[in-house]
């Protein structure tokens, strides 16, 4: 798992994941947008999800969000983005994002993750493994911070020497 | 500033150096000491132990590989706000 790449990519999963079980498990209230009552763009963009969800789910946060089409319609093209194959994989992208809805107690985003890892093809113990690595370092962290402990791992992992994606290699910018 | 004072690796009995044999080869790096985390586990062998244990179990490689386990225990650190 070297190279920044990768870990961009699975910050972006954890990032939009959070953002969407933060809506799908906090806004009751606004009343979720179901089917027969959206209107065609709402539809249209429920339609992309289930594509690409191979599927009859949409995933809960952006039954809320739709109330505004145009903003969920820049979620959801971010979303996509995020969990589409490109250094990760789809499967190990899923397997994150339910690690983020169970640490963060998200109960409607641990299941639609839960549901997706299995479709993509994680079995039974695939799913503890993640379990039990989420479990572990829920445990970890509360000790490290309980204890304030300061980072000391850091020299474990080598810099990524390349530059951003389209970017210019370091040392070869030119000078001002 | 930690809230106890981590001992150096010397300070711990014969039985502790064990779990930092342990955490040396798990990491495949040679600490100048064992890292905080290590040397916290090592104060009681007998949650240490086991606690380790299970998280060598969770870790190894299974439908998932190890770097993949890695990136998913950043992950839950993140959402958890640990800066360890």
């Amino acid at each position: 798992m070297t190279g920044d790449a990768l870990w961009y990519e699975a910050a972006q999963v954890v990032g939009i994941t959070n953002a969407l079980n933060v809506a799908a498990d906090t806004l009751d209230a606004l009343g979720p947008v179901d089917d027969p009552t959206a209107s065609s763009a709402v539809r249209e963009l429920f339609a992309e999800m289930r594509e690409f969800y191979q599927g009859d789910a949409v995933p809960p946060g952006f039954r809320f969000i739709v109330h505004d089409p145009a903003y969920a319609a820049e979620v959801w093209a971010a979303t996509r983005h995020a969990f589409t194959d490109h250094c990760l994989a789809r499967r190990l992208k899923e397997a994150l994002a339910f690690a983020v809805s169970v640490t963060s107690r998200s109960t409607s985003g641990a299941a639609f993750h839960l549901s997706e890892m299995r479709r993509l093809g994680v079995g039974a113990r695939g799913v503890m493994e993640i379990v039990g690595v989420t479990q572990m370092f829920s445990s970890y962290t509360k000790i490290a911070d309980t204890l304030q402990l300061e980072p000391d791992m850091g020299d474990i992992a080598p810099e990524d020497p390349s530059p951003a994606p389209g970017g210019v290699p370091r040392g070869d910018a030119p000078l001002r | 500033m930690p809230t106890v004072r981590l001992r150096a690796a010397a300070e711990y009995p014969p039985s502790s150096q064990k779990l930092f044999e342990a955490s040396r080869a798990w990491f495949n790096y040679d600490f100048a000491q064992p890292p905080a985390m290590s040397r916290v586990m090592a104060w009681d062998v007998e949650f240490g132990g086991p606690h380790g244990r299970a998280m060598k179990r969770a870790m190894g490689p299974g439908e998932f590989t190890r770097a993949e386990k890695e990136m998913v225990a950043a992950a839950v650190s993140g959402i958890n706000s640990c800066e360890y």
